[in-house]
């Protein structure tokens, strides 16, 4: 399959619903007004988030409104290989994402980045090849960037337990070791907690599907002006892929994490904990 | 007692972050000997018994199971052989029957009929200990089913750090016993680590001092 980009910046900008834009904008201005009102609790009540709420809120809007203008000439390009190409480079930003939030573990990133990239890539592909989702983008990157954003959560829980368990257990891991038991063997039970903790929350939302709240693709369906059954029915469709793919990303990364965590000698490399 | 020499130590050297805890440390414990290892705090008695297995290496020297080094057996197999209770008897989830059961399926060995029995005898506990919640047991108790854990793997050599220093008087005194019936019923090798002389000398005549 050829990859081609024949791409005309004023076709694409004439393209673009101007008027829908220009209207959300105001709309956009408008809910500034309510962000200000945020701000000024946060000052009154001491919360000290003020700052960060107004750069996150430049930050986000930039980067969320680049990558809707990257979306647009991705569906328009309606080619799998590019959409799937896009799904990876996803994947790779989440590794990154949790190599930042877990920056004082080493290998966070070589654990979490084939275990995201595995997990979330091979149930997408699935999913497309099996026809469970349209094979077109605007299905399979938001559902495709569900995967993966919950697959990095998975991610970061599964290492930060397995680290800090090693830091604060490191007694019971080292008792087990000394019965001859292999890292896995010996850290059996906090990857299992981790990855049930992992899935919790959105067991809960799961649970709740409907009655306590109407999930992110759902609404957004319904927003985007989707009948409400087709909608819920994607909606579980998403939840089984994202439970399916945290689950394999679990179990990869933990097994990739145990590597940075004990050499070939099965002895324990994570530093006692600092008291 | 042989004197075929089944855990050697030559010339060993140990550091921790480039501090040096000991140098030129040598031991020998043949098979079927109980030996004794005291010393002050922090001379590095436990790290010994952890170079023995293979939990950390040495700086410099040779650590030698049954002539071989350390580093060359299967990790898995030289702690099975050489199995160290630590100085934390740590407990695993659920009763005293799921802790023993766990240490035979780590090795895929069976359960042959009796056998929690025998250890649990070994170390003096009867056999109703092996439906109480091991987390709920006593330092004393924990200390006793850790050994029978270590037992229940059928090793050479019995490693034991500390046996009694969490413990009072009346569970020091019920683990000595359990210890000694254990030298006594069985042809293990044992190397004990304790900061107590008189307590090494209850238990073998051949006892070793680091400075």
């Amino acid at each position: 399959m050829m990859l081609q980009f024949d791409f005309n910046l004023l076709e694409f900008l004439n393209g673009l619903p101007w008027d829908r834009i220009s209207e959300t904008s105001w709309r956009y201005i408008t809910a500034l007004f309510l962000l200000a009102a945020l701000i000024l609790v946060s000052r009154w009540q001491g919360l000290g988030i003020g700052n960060k709420l107004v750069v996150g809120t430049i930050r986000g809007t930039i980067q969320i409104l680049i990558m809707a203008l990257f979306l647009v000439s991705i569906f328009a390009l309606e080619n799998l290989i590019i959409i799937f190409i896009v799904l990876t480079f996803m994947g790779v930003f989440a590794a990154h994402t949790v190599r930042s939030n877990l920056d004082h573990i080493p290998g966070a990133m070589s654990a979490s980045l084939p275990g995201i990239l595995i997990a979330g890539l091979s149930v997408m592909f699935i999913s497309v090849l099996l026809g469970i989702i349209p094979v077109i983008g605007e299905y399979i990157i938001p559902m495709g960037g569900m995967v993966i954003g919950n697959s990095m959560t998975m991610s970061s829980l599964v290492i930060d337990r397995m680290w800090s368990n090693a830091q604060k257990q490191r007694s019971l891991i080292e008792t087990a070791l000394s019965l001859g038991a292999n890292p896995t063997q010996a850290n059996e039970l906090t990857i299992r907690e981790a990855i049930r903790a992992g899935l919790l929350p959105n067991l809960n939302r799961y649970a709740s599907l409907g009655i306590v709240s109407i999930p992110g693709l759902m609404s957004g369906m319904i927003i985007g002006g989707e009948h409400p059954i087709v909608a819920a029915f994607y909606q579980v469709i998403v939840f089984i892929m994202i439970f399916l793919a945290a689950t394999i990303c679990g179990f990869i990364i933990s097994r990739m994490f145990l590597r940075k965590m004990f050499n070939e000698r099965y002895q324990l490399l994570v530093p006692p904990l600092q008291k | 007692m042989s004197t075929i020499s089944l855990l050697e130590f030559k010339n060993v050297a140990m550091a921790y972050d480039g501090i040096i805890v000991f140098e030129n440390f040598n031991l020998k414990l043949l098979n079927g000997e109980t030996v004794g290892l005291t010393g002050p705090s922090g001379c590095g008695k436990s790290t010994v018994l952890r170079l023995a297995v293979d939990l950390v290496s040495p700086v410099s020297g040779e650590v030698l199971f049954k002539s071989q080094p350390v580093n060359e057996w299967e990790p898995t197999e030289l702690r099975r052989r050489m199995v160290l209770v630590p100085q934390e008897a740590s407990m695993f989830t659920g009763t005293v029957e799921d802790n023993l059961k766990w240490a035979l399926d780590i090795h895929k060995m069976d359960y042959r009929e009796g056998e929690f029995e025998r250890v649990l005898k070994d170390v003096l506990l009867d056999i109703e200990y092996l439906g109480k919640v091991a987390a709920n047991l006593s330092g004393g108790q924990k200390q006793r089913v850790a050994i029978a854990r270590a037992l229940l793997l059928k090793p050479d050599v019995l490693l034991l750090d500390e046996p009694t220093s969490a413990l009072d008087m009346e569970a020091t005194l019920a683990v000595e016993e359990a210890i000694n019936n254990l030298i006594k019923v069985s042809d293990l090798s044992v190397l004990i680590v304790t900061h107590n002389k008189e307590q090494a000398r209850r238990f073998t005549s051949r006892v070793i001092e680091m400075e």
